[in-house]
């Protein structure tokens, strides 16, 4: 049965936002993660590294269930992930993936399609000077809400991507590498936006290949060899 | 009806050398189609005397039962056909497609013999098997084109899926381009077909009931009843298959069963 309570405020506030108890995923080859054990208390920037294909990206696919693991729990502010109704959890977490995507449309029509989703249907949708504040604020200011998303350069549409995920204000915030394409000005708007983030509450999980170092309080996960651990 | 002219066993032997010019070009251009085109002309004899007779018994007999083996044989066949022409491994779509067949198949095929035409019964075989099979058909080729299409284009737009699946969308917001595009698929050759018949060519259909004596006219208000059956049947195939295959490209956590690699 999934859950049918929200998993905000019924908690207590030392609940952390994300816990792997022990939880093992194995890719159809036999490589995978092995019992992975670590929390993220609430209000933390998580920065996730290590070498290529060492199962960075799939750490932050567990967590939104896009893969499934083979044993063990994860738990989001104390309820078990796999409790939820796949579509709810991922209403709890936005998601920015390593390629941006979007849909065919106006700038504002992406930024806004979540909000047209069935599981959100009870959301309210931000208005246009909302919108206009993260376009700002991520150095979008040029671009109109109504010029077709395709059209933007890929690190546009990267930012784009980042707005989209935290424009319905998940309690935590999964990045795959949200900077690849960004140049270090631009660069420095996201990791900017997510700080101001995490002040109000939220977490990050950031997957980086940059020597970035948050001003604000966060962890470091290294991925390597199919365990994690956590250095700081 | 009118007089036709009966075509012997000796003109149809002459009307095999027209295949010659197939062989001819295969030959000259190498295209190595001559085995193709031999075993080709042995199934066309082969398939359509042996449908001939056996339509010849089946009218003969008028027996309810033998209607609905042919209905069962030429459901399975078609599904066969449809399954090794799309050639998914990740998602098992034989019941959907088997479900799409029959139904298309029997809902269509009973509306016309008895709402429309009225063959009296409404499971006569001269009139049940012959629509039958054109709506089996035409189904299974519009079934072809729409898995095609929707297997294929989840796999392209993987990441378009994912993307949706990623803010919370259930599979079947993920997926309702794709499903439309694929739908699309399935249903414009029936559509475009009403295009332009008429203008370039005469039908199949009309044309062999023009050839055996009939009443032009009366060959035209069945080929319009065929246009639009075949219409009706392709969409609701496609829709049927697709409502069906859709919830199975999913896992119960609602991600993409579907892998990158064709094969694995």
């Amino acid at each position: 049965m999934y859950s049918p309570l929200p998993v905000t405020n019924s908690k207590n506030i030392s609940t952390p936002v994300l816990k792997f108890t022990n939880v093992n995923f194995s890719w159809p080859g036999g490589a995978g993660l092995r019992n992975i054990s670590f929390e993220i208390p609430k209000g933390q920037f998580v920065l996730i590294s290590g070498p290529s294909g060492s199962g960075k990206s799939t750490l932050l696919r567990l967590v939104i269930r896009m893969e499934e693991i083979s044993s063990g729990t994860i738990y989001l502010s104390g309820t078990p992930i796999s409790s939820f109704y796949p579509p709810e959890l991922r209403t709890h977490i936005g998601f920015v993936q390593q390629q941006p995507t979007l849909i065919s449309g106006t700038v504002k029509a992406n930024l806004l399609f979540p909000f047209t989703l069935q599981s959100r249907k009870n959301c309210i949708q931000p208005k246009n000077n909302v919108l206009r504040q993260w376009l700002n604020k991520l150095a979008l200011d040029t671009i109109s809400l109504d010029a077709p998303a395709q059209v933007l350069s890929i690190g546009q549409q990267q930012r784009l991507c980042f707005i989209r995920a935290v424009l319905t204000k998940p309690e935590l915030i999964c990045l795959d590498e949200p900077t690849s394409a960004l140049d270090m000005e631009s660069r420095e708007c996201v990791e900017h936006a997510a700080e101001e983030l995490i002040k109000q509450g939220t977490s990050i999980l950031m997957v980086n290949h940059t020597s970035y170092h948050p001003t604000c309080p966060h962890m470091h996960l290294s991925v390597e060899n199919g365990t994690v651990s956590v250095l700081s | 009806m009118t007089e036709f002219i009966s075509i012997s066993w000796t003109q149809l032997v002459i009307a095999l050398g027209l295949v010659s010019i197939s062989a001819i070009a295969s030959l000259y251009y190498h295209l190595k189609l001559e085995r193709d085109l031999f075993i080709g002309v042995i199934r066309t004899f082969a398939q359509l005397l042996a449908m001939g007779y056996l339509l010849n018994i089946l009218f003969g007999l008028n027996n309810a039962v033998l209607v609905l083996i042919v209905y069962m044989i030429m459901t399975f066949v078609s599904v066969h056909i449809v399954y090794g022409r799309v050639n998914e491994r990740q998602v098992a779509y034989f019941a959907p497609t088997t479900l799409a067949v029959m139904l298309s198949y029997s809902l269509i095929t009973i509306i016309v013999t008895k709402v429309i035409i009225g063959a009296e019964p409404w499971w006569s075989p001269q009139y049940f098997i012959p629509i039958g099979g054109m709506v089996a058909g035409n189904s299974m080729n519009a079934l072809s084109l729409t898995l095609e299409r929707f297997f294929s284009e989840l796999r392209t737009k993987r990441n378009v899926v994912e993307m949706y699946l990623s803010h919370g969308a259930n599979y079947k917001e993920a997926t309702e381009e794709i499903f439309r595009t694929s739908l699309r698929a399935g249903m414009i050759p029936a559509i475009n077909s009403m295009m332009s018949v008429g203008l370039v060519s005469i039908p199949g259909m009309m044309t062999g009931q023009i050839l055996a004596g009939a009443d032009p006219q009366e060959a035209v208000r069945y080929q319009i009843v065929v246009m639009l059956m075949v219409v009706g049947s392709t969409a609701l195939a496609s829709i049927i298959v697709l409502l069906l295959v859709r919830k199975r490209c999913f896992t119960p956590a609602m991600t993409l069963v579907l892998t990158k690699d064709h094969t694995s």
